[in-house]
Order: C-alpha cells, then sequence, then structure tokens
C-alpha cells in the first residue's frame, strides 16, 4: 500500500512540475495554454520518452489540485478509447473543433491535440536542404486540405532567394497535379533577404484574403527569433488564417508557433495496379512525421501517405506495412549491386543514426521503417 | 579653365571671367594658353558630368511647367504656356527664375517669347528680353546668322555670298534658298518667325492630373512628406472622380531648397484613387528608400502626378454595405510589396503550352498577370477521372539542372545506379522511366545545333527522397560527347 502511494505522490508531483513548466512557456511564448491533455496511452512506446497511462481518477484529480481555478471540466467523451483523457480548457480561448485542420489521420490527429490550429503559426522543419521537396509536399497537402473549405482562395508563397535557389522553385505543374492547387491560385514572392522576406510575411498574414501563407527560410537566423514568431503568430490568429513556416535545415529553435512538426521523406509504396503492387515502381508521396513541439501531446512520428486523387491522408503502420510487404516494401532493383548489407531485424526505434560516412552529416530522428528497406 | 581634346590637341572649351580677362579665348590651345599665363587652372572636361548637371536643373525646372526640354549642351526649353499667371506674369516669372538661378550660383540668361527659336536668339543675343507676339521678325532681323540654328557649314556658305544677318536672309529670295541650302534654313526661320509650328519635346512624360503644393516652411521629415501626399492624394481623388478613372502609376516630386529634385514612382495593379490607398504605397516606397533620399535642408514644393491613368471600375457594395473583393485586396497587398522591394516581388506562375519543363510554367509580375475573371474550376474530383494519367512532375524544379556524376548504370540507357549531386553521393533504391522529352524544334533558329533529347527518370534515393533526373544525350558509338546527367526537380 505505501509504495503505491509513494508512487502516486511522486506522479503527482511530477505532474505539478510539468504544468508549472508549460504555464511558464506559455507565458514566455505570450498565450495562455489552451488545452492541457494527458495523452493516451502510446500505440507503441517511444524510447527515451516516457509516456504517461494515468487511471483517469487521478489523472484528473492530479489537474484539479494543479491548476483549480482555471479548471472548467473534465472531458469525458463516452469513446472507450479516449476514456482517459482529460482535458482542460483555460480561461481565454475556448477551441472549439473547428479550430482545428483534421489531417484526417486519427492518430496523428489525437496526438496533435484535434489536428493542427488553423489560425495559428505552424512550423515545418526538415533536418536538410535535399528534405525541401518532403517539407513543400506536406505543406502543400494540408494546404490542400485547407483549400477543400477556401475554394479559390490564392496561397502566397513566400521564400528567400537562397532556399529557392538551393532547394528549387516551386513547380506549378507539380502542385496541381498533386495537391490540386490551381497555378492561377499559387501567388510566389521571393525576397533577397530574410529580413524583407519577414516582413512580406508578416503583410501576408494578416491578409483574410489568402486561403494560408508559406514563408520558407534556410537555415537558423536571429532575426526569426521568438519575438518574431510570435508577431507572426498573433497576426495569423487575429485573421484566422494558416502560415506555414517551413525551416529548412535549421535548428529548432524557440518559436511561438503551438505545434512543430519535423518532416522528411519516407520510402514510396509501389503502385497499386488491379494485379496487385507493380514491382519497381514509385507510388504515392509519403512523408515521415515527427512531433517535435505540441503543446498537447508528446513527440509521436507517424509515416503518411498522401492520396493525389483523393486529395488525402493515410497513415502507414508499420505492422501494416510489415504484413503487406514481409520482406520490404520497396523489391531490390533487379541490377543487383545494392551495396546495403541484408539486416533482416525490423528495428522499431533506432536510438541516433550512426555516423554517417563521409561528409554526409548524421541524421538525428531517423525514421524507424526505413532500415528494411534496404534488405534484400 | 576647363579644357577638352579636340583633333588631338587639348583646347580650351570654357573658361571663366577672370580667364577672360587674360583675353584668353575658347578654342585656343592649352599650350597656347600656358604659355601665356603658366599659372593657369586647367580642369579635364567631364561632357557626362555637365549633362548630367542639365538634367537635374531640368528637374529643378520642373516646378515651372511640366514641358522642360533639353536643348544642346547648355540650353533648356520651358513651354510656360498657361503657367505664366502662376507665377504673377510673364516678366515676375523670368525674374524668378533668373534670381533663384542667380542664387544657386548659376550664370543663366533667358529670353521669353510665342516661339521657341524666338525665345532662343533672344536668350543668346540679348539676354533677360521678353518678346511679345508679333515682335519676332524686328527682334531677329538684325542678329547675325548663328541666332538662326543652323548648322556652322550652312551658316559659313550664307555668309560667302554676302547673306550676313537674318534680315538679310529674311528678304532674300525662298526657292533659291531652299535649292542651296537645304530646306532646314527655312525651316528654322520659319519656326523662329511663328510660320510653323514648333514642338517642344519635353524630356519627362506630361503627366494627365497633378497636384502640388508650395510649402512656405521647407519640410524634412518622411512623416511630414507623408502626411503631404494624402492631402494631396485628396485632391487627386475628385479629379479623378470626374474623369471616371484610376490612377495605374503615380510619381510624387519632392522639390528640395537647393534644387535637387527626387522623383519617386509607384505603379499600381489596378486603377486606384483611395487616398488612404495612395499614401500607403509611398509609405513603403518612403520607407524603402529612406537612405537614398537626402532631405537637406527640406523640400519647399511637393507634387504628386498620375502617370497613367484607367477606366475605374465601381463596384457595387451588396446591402451590408461591405463590398468584399478579395482580389483588390491582393491587389493593394502586390502594390505595397512591389512599392517596396521591386518590381518582380511578387510573381504569379503562367501556364504555357510547352512540353519542356522549365518552359511550361513561367512567372510574370503580379500586375501584368491576366486578371481572374472567373473563379477557379472546382476540383478535379468534380470532373470525371481521366483514363491517362498525366506524367508526374516534381513540386520543386531547379531553375538551372545541375549537373551530377553518375559513375554507372545498368544497362546503357538505364536508370543510374548511384549518383553524386552537389558533393554527396545517392544511392538509388527504385526508379521509373525514361519519359523521353525532345528539346522543341520548331524554336530552333536554322542553322542552329540541335539539342540533345532527355531522358527524364523518378529516382527513389535510399532514404526515400524523391527526384527528377535526365540525361541529356544518348550513348552512341557515333557520337563523340558522353551524354550527361542533370538533377531537375524534387519530388515531395
Amino acid at each position: 500500500m505505501l509504495p503505491e502511494v509513494n508512487v502516486m505522490a511522486m506522479n503527482a508531483v511530477a505532474r505539478d512540475t510539468v504544468f508549472a513548466l508549460r504555464r511558464q512557456i506559455a507565458k514566455i511564448e505570450g498565450t495562455l495554454p489552451e488545452r492541457l491533455e494527458a495523452p493516451a496511452p502510446a500505440p507503441r512506446a517511444i524510447p527515451g520518452k516516457v509516456r504517461s497511462g494515468f487511471p483517469s481518477g487521478i489523472a484528473e484529480k492530479q489537474i484539479l489540485k494543479a491548476d483549480p481555478q482555471f479548471y472548467e471540466k473534465p472531458n469525458r467523451s463516452s469513446d472507450a478509447a479516449r476514456s482517459d483523457i482529460t482535458v482542460v480548457r483555460r480561461g481565454l480561448a475556448v477551441a472549439s473543433p473547428d479550430a482545428f485542420l483534421h489531417t484526417g489521420v486519427e492518430r496523428l490527429d489525437a496526438a496533435l491535440g484535434g489536428g493542427l490550429p488553423k489560425a495559428a503559426l505552424s512550423e515545418i522543419h526538415g533536418l536538410e536542404t535535399r528534405d525541401a521537396g518532403a517539407v513543400a509536399g506536406f505543406a502543400l497537402s494540408l494546404i490542400s486540405l485547407i483549400l477543400r473549405e477556401k475554394q479559390g482562395l490564392p496561397v502566397l508563397w513566400i521564400g528567400t532567394a537562397e532556399i529557392f535557389r538551393e532547394a528549387g522553385y516551386p513547380y506549378a505543374r507539380g502542385l496541381h497535379a498533386l495537391f490540386g492547387v490551381e497555378p492561377e491560385q499559387l501567388l510566389f514572392s521571393e525576397a533577397p533577404k530574410l529580413l524583407d522576406a519577414l516582413w512580406i510575411a508578416e503583410e501576408a498574414a494578416r491578409m483574410t484574403a489568402l486561403a494560408a501563407v508559406i514563408l520558407e527560410i534556410r537555415g537558423s537566423s536571429r532575426l526569426l527569433d521568438l519575438t518574431a514568431t510570435r508577431r507572426l503568430h498573433a497576426r495569423a490568429q487575429s485573421a484566422s488564417r494558416p502560415v506555414f513556416l517551413l525551416r529548412q535545415a535549421g535548428e529548432a529553435e524557440p518559436t511561438a508557433a503551438p505545434v512543430r512538426l519535423i518532416v522528411s521523406a519516407a520510402p514510396a509504396a509501389s503502385r497499386e495496379t488491379v494485379a496487385g503492387p507493380l514491382a519497381g515502381s514509385i507510388g504515392r508521396p509519403a512523408f515521415t512525421v515527427d512531433i517535435g513541439k505540441s503543446r498537447t501531446a508528446l513527440p509521436g512520428q507517424f509515416t503518411l501517405e498522401w492520396n493525389p486523387d483523393e486529395h488525402a491522408f493515410a497513415e502507414r503502420r508499420p505492422q501494416e506495412e510489415r504484413a503487406t510487404n514481409s520482406v520490404a516494401m520497396v523489391p531490390v532493383p533487379l541490377r543487383g549491386a545494392d551495396p546495403a548489407p541484408a539486416s533482416g531485424a525490423v528495428l522499431a526505434f533506432p536510438a541516433i543514426a550512426s555516423p554517417a560516412p563521409g561528409d554526409q552529416p548524421s541524421r538525428q530522428q531517423r525514421p524507424a521503417h526505413r532500415s528494411p528497406r534496404r534488405a534484400g | 579653365m576647363i579644357s577638352h581634346r579636340d583633333s588631338n590637341a587639348q583646347r580650351i572649351a570654357a573658361l571663366d571671367e577672370r580667364a577672360e580677362a587674360l583675353k584668353l579665348k575658347r578654342g585656343m590651345g592649352i599650350a597656347d594658353a600656358r604659355a601665356m599665363h603658366p599659372s593657369i587652372d586647367v580642369v579635364e572636361a567631364d561632357a557626362e558630368a555637365d549633362r548630367r548637371l542639365l538634367e537635374g536643373l531640368a528637374d529643378w525646372c520642373d516646378r515651372y511647367t511640366p514641358l522642360v526640354a533639353i536643348d544642346g549642351e547648355d540650353g533648356l526649353f520651358l513651354d510656360v504656356t498657361g503657367c505664366t499667371h502662376l507665377f504673377g506674369g510673364e516678366r515676375a516669372m523670368q525674374d524668378e527664375i533668373l534670381t533663384r538661378f542667380f542664387q544657386q550660383g548659376f550664370d543663366v540668361r533667358a529670353g521669353l517669347a510665342s516661339t521657341p527659336g524666338a525665345a532662343w536668339a533672344a536668350a543668346r543675343f540679348h539676354g533677360d528680353r521678353i518678346v511679345a507676339g508679333g515682335e519676332e521678325e524686328a527682334l531677329i532681323a538684325p542678329l547675325p546668322l548663328s541666332a538662326l540654328r543652323i548648322a556652322p557649314e550652312t551658316r559659313a556658305s550664307l555668309e560667302s555670298v554676302g547673306l550676313r544677318t537674318a534680315g538679310a536672309v529674311m528678304t532674300a529670295p525662298r526657292a533659291p534658298l531652299a535649292r542651296r541650302f537645304g530646306a532646314t534654313l527655312l525651316l528654322r526661320l520659319d519656326q523662329a518667325l511663328g510660320r510653323l509650328d514648333e514642338a517642344v519635346s519635353p524630356r519627362l512624360p506630361v503627366a494627365p492630373l497633378s497636384v502640388e503644393r508650395h510649402l512656405a516652411e521647407p519640410i524634412v521629415l518622411t512623416d511630414d512628406i507623408e502626411r503631404l501626399v494624402s492631402r494631396l492624394a485628396v485632391a487627386l481623388k475628385t479629379d479623378l472622380e470626374r474623369r471616371g478613372e484610376g490612377a495605374r502609376a503615380l510619381a510624387l516630386l519632392l522639390f528640395r531648397v537647393d534644387g535637387a529634385v527626387s522623383r519617386i514612382a509607384v505603379g499600381t495593379s489596378r486603377p486606384m484613387r483611395e487616398p488612404q490607398l495612395i499614401q500607403k504605397l509611398f509609405h513603403e516606397r518612403l520607407t524603402a528608400q529612406e537612405q537614398d533620399i537626402d532631405a537637406g535642408f527640406g523640400f519647399d514644393l511637393v507634387r504628386l502626378s498620375v502617370l497613367s491613368v484607367a477606366a475605374f471600375d465601381m463596384l457595387q457594395g451588396d446591402l451590408a454595405g461591405e463590398a468584399s473583393d478579395d482580389d483588390a485586396d491582393i491587389a493593394l497587398f502586390a502594390d505595397r510589396i512591389r512599392a517596396r522591394l521591386g518590381e518582380a516581388a511578387v510573381l504569379k506562375p503562367v501556364v504555357v503550352e510547352s512540353h519542356l519543363p522549365e518552359r511550361a510554367i513561367t512567372t510574370v509580375p503580379f500586375s501584368e498577370a491576366p486578371q481572374r475573371r472567373m473563379p477557379p474550376k472546382q476540383s478535379d474530383r468534380a470532373t470525371p477521372p481521366m483514363t491517362i494519367h498525366p506524367p508526374e512532375r516534381p513540386v520543386r524544379l531547379f531553375r538551372s539542372p545541375e549537373p551530377i556524376e553518375v559513375p554507372a548504370t545498368e544497362i546503357p540507357e538505364g536508370p543510374p545506379m548511384n549518383f553524386c549531386w552537389r558533393r554527396a553521393l545517392y544511392r538509388v533504391a527504385s526508379a521509373e522511366g525514361p519519359e523521353r522529352i525532345a528539346a522543341e524544334w520548331w524554336r530552333q533558329l536554322p542553322g542552329e545545333e540541335e539539342t540533345p533529347t532527355r531522358d527524364y527518370y523518378r529516382i527513389e534515393d535510399s532514404e526515400g527522397r524523391r527526384y527528377w533526373l535526365y540525361r541529356q544525350g544518348l550513348y552512341s558509338s557515333a557520337s563523340q560527347t558522353a551524354p550527361r546527367w542533370f538533377m531537375h526537380g524534387v519530388f515531395a
């Protein structure tokens, strides 16, 4: 009996600390935390991170204890899967379900606490410049979801001259084919300097005539600090339009954006034909999405596949991959001389990427399911 | 003293009063002048700087009339028709111009007449004279032939036959003169006497509308300028409304006390007449140019001109009183960006019928893009699916394809097994293709060497990133040059 009480007490203290810290973070960022959630038990564990799965009663009590004056109501949904989620809504903004952009992937939506906030700044990071295609593709697929509701509104894409030179200029034909964004809907703005790009973004963020604004920069800069992101976020909030900040090859820096996602390319599945998957083909675009920062959830990793015909996301789970592609997701090309050795074992979570050979920078947060692909 | 090089000898081009007092003359060799007076100070002539100065003066003269033309190396024509009453009559205006130039340190002579030719002669041969209409003949008759603005050769040959004054030419029979000395002589004569019209072609296009304000106290601060712009724009609005037009291009002229003129131009994507919007545009432009505009001792005249106009379509608001025009918002936004960062700051993609990926989309500045009249069609889910899928195109395209190194391919014309791009090695996991895109022969100039065809491959590397590569040319024993590989785009 005693040890259990101890554990509970420790948990209570830990939660208190967490909530205090979150409040402090929110204060620094200039916003009050809207929702706090005790996350659902993780569908799969994440090493190094503790996923707490409290019995609902305890969680409730602890939250009550942590912050009694703001406490409104425990949102006990009848859904069995979410029964142990406790939602605390705080005074200022009671988030309506309409305030979130539902990605259509339940697990990701749940992890983000309902989806991506629509009227907010969202950061999407690419770890390297060569991921720019995947990062841009992911942002555009989100915009494609937004455009379902806001038909015909234009999308402004602001970038520095550097990123457009290094990562390539957005190609309207490809964007139209994949995401259904008409070329007439697109506006590009190329700023010679980051300062100019920021100015354009701030001006654009408060326009309600735009469906969304993309600001794309490369690397980290002192100009884009907490204050700058807070300004962008505030304008996006007041115009209730999303602003996507794409940072290629940048460090994770303090930001006022409520959500930061880290996106990289995932190997595509084969094309589906009537006769089954077409060997050696490259199918729909796939992304690996890590939640780098979110008010409502602990970090998680998802593999999403974009369906260009339906304009919708679908999640690819490692279990399903294993079930359908028992050997390898993409067959080894018949050319044969694939230098990668067969690993055979499916590792759920590689801790840290092994030091890369040569001048290749080592990759953090390598998606888990990639290793089996090389396997013969 | 200023020298210039003329037929391989340094000669005096211009000289000041003290040098004139020393009996030096224009056209004299510098060596001779130095021999006479070794202490003279000689400066090399700078025709370019002279030109710039004259243009600066022409800009400054813009405050008197919008029709200012540069005449040769040292003259300015001001067409003051209809402007003199603003300055208290012809005499007062000429006096003011001369005084102002004198205060700026220029030695200026002016003449005012009904024809440019007579004014030219009056300025050069009388100095400070106003010729009333009809007196041109009396003015010109006693003057030497150089008062007629004719070429020196014509003048010399006229003098050789004994016609030494303009009056002598006027009395001579016209037909033989025209036959012998060309039509220019009589043309100049007629123009000077007002028998033929002569148009002064102004240096700058004349603005259809402009409003200005003379200030007793010069203004220095940018905020004051902006405030003044909005007041001028209010005055402009009534004129524009009466004409049923809106401004497409505007210019703000700031006349500094000491004669320098700053000119700030902005363009708009749509006809505009609202003072606040005009002020916003100038706000961006002034902010962007803050360093370039030197207020000095302040501006004493501010003019806002409409350079070009277009018909202004009135939009009827709905009954709630708010005409929500998103396109107008975006146009204004684009204008502001453009005013601050230049013409190409906001671009719009335009679809072009072409197979070549880099030609299939061009970007044009927002203001030049075709206006969208119809709402974009519904997403293609509404239309029946196409049976033939269009070839896949990347989401990002490099402006110029980047050369990559391909050490080996499985079969000669197949996809690469690995490649080196930006000093990093990529292993190809799977590939789709090729998609062959040939050069557009109908755009080739005759005789131009044929551009090799491109074979495009979709490549997925071992990390899951997808690229668009192409091989330019084919492997064949006939051609000497090996095909080259390029990286052209990135897929999502």
